[in-house]
């Protein structure tokens, strides 16, 4: 009996006005979509590899280990062609040298503001907007609808039972629904692997858990329009109150609760950081420059009243000391500017991350967000993106200075000008030398971050775990109210 | 004096619907928060900056010297840059300032705060393109096949009336109706402006009403565009679909994959390759300068006083001179690349503008000085206060500051007397050049005009439809 019930729910659905103008607005958007993501992927991934190029260049460029530094680029990832998240919108180059500190700079956005304007559409966007809305277009009149016509009470004259009706009409709106989504799903992997995107095994676990996660997105709306209609009489008001459930649920409460978190928690801006930061940097070095005067006075007292040939030999025998220890001096500073940033950096990231985990958990009140947080999650576009990768390029900024520091050091040669003011002999300069050709063979390389399925998993257990709840919640209200539902 | 009739009889049932009450409470909801919301938004911002531009001056103010000082200038947040966002969260917000040489803008607030670029702001844009027009289908699309699948439609024209006025009734009741109930829900939503202690000048106002009749007129589009589906068809469920295709087609891809598509047939040159290119230059000029360094050479029992100063001249006027070569290199770059820049915008927008949102988008972003001229707008200002920055370096360090050489020259014998520092008060103010009505309303004249055209021609579309309407 159920099956012929879904049959003839199928037969409903797929001939009906609805259906087609779904999956005509669905095969459209998400093509295109699909398609402009590759095309944005293969540019990113074409500049991504252009600047590694030019990077290398550049580092070529130096004559001598103290002029060497680094441009480091956040790797374009496949999945972003579905979830592009955060993509356009972080920064994607860093210096790496000693006197800069790591930093995102240059977002896709605000290379390229024309794309702003209208932001990019990825498959996540359709989902979460599109698919949400035509869930709620398939089920606002499946119980009060029939009740209109009459046919509800038809149905039940036969020997059907209402748990048996309400799975029937479940199962054939859910198919009816999924189609239009997975076929231009399927071209579009086709598309993606026709267009040679690298899609490697970990790839093709996210994805499948992406469309997981997608129906089971759906699923929450299907669940929502049939709990709205089978507690509703009239098909317009159930339409109308679903309508303003989606837009709320899906367009509004996201925004709200970041909104009310930024309220909440204030955090400074960059520009404040960096006068700090430019503030402690400005009294180390001013400090920096009065420890070498007074140590430099230090030493000539030493000489005093010895005679000139004395002298000499004094100060050559102590010249490499010296110098030790003024460069000892330097780095300290360096090392403690250096320090000081981050700590600044992350006592802000602290209030950022409370921000943030204010506002997930308001937002997560609505599905929506929390399939829009486990996509983005997923694909490694996620809010936490920015530190992951500054993080990493912090460790390797490290490694590359400790690697051009005992460089500097083995070639005797820091690139820097050294002037000599001595009363007798006058005033010596010293411009350094150009090592022309610096073997750049062992210079560290960067690596992006990796995140493991593990790590991945544990981060959107949350979401998928909530939207099963949802799911279920709603099924059991349905179940309850169609079971009361007065069918006259 | 049956289209008045008709007129005040749409009016009240628009009035007396249920879908009518929960729409309506829906939207002034919406729009309300929407200006709560950004007038937040603009006080934090607004919070924010000022922090960082005091954060700024104590910064330059433990300095003893001016030369050397760190100074960055902010683009200023604007109440209107709140309500309509543009892309204004997407430029580069900080500059460093310097007597010389190319300005870099740095810090998008979506690079510093990744948080609001995920859901992003509920604006006026997005309230008036995506949710306002999805209610206008909603409010309309059964405005005539709705009539005659209840019967009234046939009831009505049993009395004389014509075709012509009952329309047009339709029409500029659901438009009058609906448009006044919208007004006051925006009024509202202005009037809170002031108690968040927001200022707005006269010509913000003037810019805001204009943005709002902007929006007025997007939704009166789809009004005018659902009604007439509505009588092309004979079901209410075909044209609220037929509606609903066409909106996501209008407000969701249109817009979007018309600049994507067409930004992308006008070659632009690689920025990276670009900036890689100048800084590659910079370097190429520098290691050509060091033998010319080296060749300083100053007679022999110079005072080493003299000797220093001799030298640091050297070193600036070497300085100076890459400086002007730079500057010529870059400028020619820049030109060819903001050239073809701006060719790749005008292409891509007027494609984009096939659909009414982006019309209104384009129009309202325009009048709230967010659109893609906020960037250049921008620069010119802070370009214009490079000049005023460098002549007071100038007078105050004999450099604008930007020659890259400079020597400190202390020796061990000072005094224990501490420097006195310097008073950053003296830096001359960062003038950031609004948007004004006269010149947002010349550029948003184009779109503003569109709106009407889409308005003109959706009514008469919707008029002549019904013209030919069956009634049965």
């Amino acid at each position: 009996m159920i099956k012929l019930m879904i049959e003839k729910e199928l037969k409903n659905i797929l001939l009906s006005p609805k259906f087609v103008a779904t999956f005509l607005v669905c095969s459209v958007l998400i093509l295109t979509s699909v398609f402009i993501g590759i095309q944005e992927y293969k540019n990113a991934v074409a500049q991504y590899e252009a600047n590694q190029q030019i990077a290398q260049i550049n580092m070529q460029q130096a004559t001598n280990w103290g002029s060497v530094r680094n441009q480091v680029h956040r790797k374009p990832t496949p999945m972003q062609v579905f979830v592009s998240g955060l993509h356009f919108d972080v920064g994607r180059v860093s210096t790496i040298s000693d006197f800069h500190d790591v930093k995102l700079t240059r977002s896709p956005y605000s290379d390229e503001t024309l794309f702003a304007i209208f932001r990019f559409i990825d498959l996540t966007f359709i989902v979460q907007v599109v698919l949400s809305l035509f869930a709620i277009l398939f089920t606002y009149d499946a119980i009060n609808g029939e009740r209109e016509n009459g046919t509800l009470k038809l149905a039940f004259a036969n020997s059907v039972s209402r748990a048996g009706y309400l799975i029937s009409k479940f199962i054939g709106i859910w198919i009816g629904l999924v189609i239009p989504l997975l076929i231009p799903i399927l071209i579009s992997l086709l598309l993606v692997v026709l267009m040679g995107v690298p899609f490697s095994g970990g790839e093709w676990l996210k994805f499948a858990s992406f469309v997981g996660l997608s129906l089971l997105y759906i699923t929450f709306f299907i669940g929502l329009g049939l709990l709205v209609s089978a507690t509703t009489r009239k098909s317009s008001l159930s339409f109308l109150l679903l309508l303003v459930i989606w837009v709320g649920g899906v367009l509004i409460l996201p925004r709200m609760s970041v909104m009310a978190s930024g309220q909440l928690v204030k955090t400074e801006s960059i520009a404040q950081i960096e006068a700090k930061q430019e503030a402690y940097r400005k009294v180390r070095w001013d400090e920096y420059s009065s420890t070498i005067s007074e140590m430099w006075s230090k030493r000539s007292q030493e000489m005093e009243g010895m005679g000139e040939d004395e002298r000499t030999a004094y100060r050559d025998d102590k010249e490499w000391t010296w110098l030790e220890e003024d460069d000892a001096a330097r780095k300290q500073v360096q090392i403690d500017v250096t320090a000081n940033n981050r700590k600044l950096l992350e006592e802000t990231r602290n209030k950022k991350q409370l921000q943030e985990r204010i506002a997930f958990s308001l937002a997560r009140i609505s599905p929506a967000s929390s399939f829009r947080l486990a996509a983005m999650n997923i694909a490694g576009t996620d809010i936490g993106m920015k530190n992951r990768y500054e993080e990493s390029m912090r460790t390797y900024r490290d490694d590359f200075t400790s690697y051009t520091e005992a460089e500097k050091e083995k070639s005797g040669n820091d690139g820097g000008f050294r002037i000599e003011v001595d009363s007798d002999k006058g005033v010596k300069l010293d411009f350094g030398r150009n090592d022309q050709g610096l073997d750049l063979s062992g210079i560290p390389q960067y690596n992006a971050p990796i995140r493991t399925a593990g790590v991945i998993l544990s981060k959107s257990i949350l979401d998928f775990g909530l939207l099963a709840i949802f799911i279920m919640l709603l099924f059991g209200a349905t179940f309850v109210a169609f079971i009361k539902y007065d069918m006259r | 004096m049956m289209f008045k009739l008709i007129f005040v009889k749409e009016l009240k049932e628009i009035v007396q619907s249920s879908r009518f009450t929960i729409s309506f409470a829906v939207c002034s909801i919406l729009i309300v928060l929407s200006f709560f919301m950004g007038a937040q938004n603009y006080v934090s911002s607004k919070a924010q900056y000022e922090a960082a531009v005091q954060e700024g001056y104590n910064q330059i103010s433990a300095n003893t010297e001016w030369i050397g000082i760190n100074h960055s200038i902010m683009l200023p947040p604007e109440p209107l840059m709140a309500l309509v966002t543009g892309i204004s969260n997407d430029i580069g917000r900080d500059i460093e300032m310097k007597g010389r040489g190319e300005l870099r803008a740095e810090n998008t607030r979506f690079n510093d705060e990744p948080i609001f670029a995920i859901f992003r702001f509920m604006d006026l844009e997005f309230i008036f393109g995506v949710i306002l027009s999805l209610f206008a289908i909603i409010f309309t699309y059964d405005a005539i096949n709705g009539e005659k699948v209840s019967g009234t439609l046939k009831l009505c024209f049993a009395n004389s009336v014509s075709r012509a006025s009952f329309i047009a009734g339709k029409l500029a009741g659901s438009f009058v109706g609906l448009g006044l109930a919208l007004l006051i829900p925006l009024l509202i939503g202005a009037a809170i402006l002031p108690l968040f202690g927001i200022t707005l000048s006269n010509d913000e106002w003037l810019r805001l009403g204009l943005i709002l009749l902007a929006g007025l007129a997007y939704f009166g589009l789809f009004l005018a565009l659902t009604i007439g589906i509505s009588a092309l068809t004979n079901k209410p469920s075909t044209s609220f679909l037929i509606s609903l295709v066409i909106w996501i087609f209008a407000v969701l891809i249109i817009p979007r994959a018309s600049v994507l598509v067409s930004g992308r047939l006008v070659e632009v040159p690689n920025i990276d390759e670009i900036t890689a290119e100048k800084s590659r230059y910079r370097t190429q000029l520098f290691e050509d300068d060091r033998p010319k360094m080296a060749n300083f050479s100053a007679p022999e029992g110079t005072e080493p006083q003299k000797v220093m100063q001799a030298f640091s001249k050297h070193m600036s006027s070497l300085s100076e001179e890459r400086t002007s070569k730079i500057q010529v290199f870059e400028e020619k770059i820049n030109e060819n690349y903001n050239n073809r820049k701006r060719e790749q915008e005008r292409v891509a927008l007027a494609l984009s503008r096939m659909s009414p949102t982006s019309v209104f988008s384009l129009a309202i972003t325009r009048l709230a000085g967010t659109s893609l001229e906020l960037q250049n707008r921008y620069m010119d200002s802070a370009k214009e206060y490079q000049k005023v920055f460098a002549d007071f370096m100038t007078e105050k360090t004999g450099s604008t500051g930007s020659a890259g050489f400079r020597m400190i020259i202390s020796s061990s014998d000072d005094s224990d007397e501490e420097p006195e520092t310097i008073d950053a008060s003296e830096l001359p103010n960062f003038q950031f050049q609004k948007a004004t009505f006269g010149v947002a309303a010349k550029g948003s004249i184009l779109d503003l005009g569109l709106l009407i055209l889409f308005n003109l021609v959706f009514f008469g579309g919707a008029f002549f439809a019904f013209l030919k309407y069956d009634l049965r």
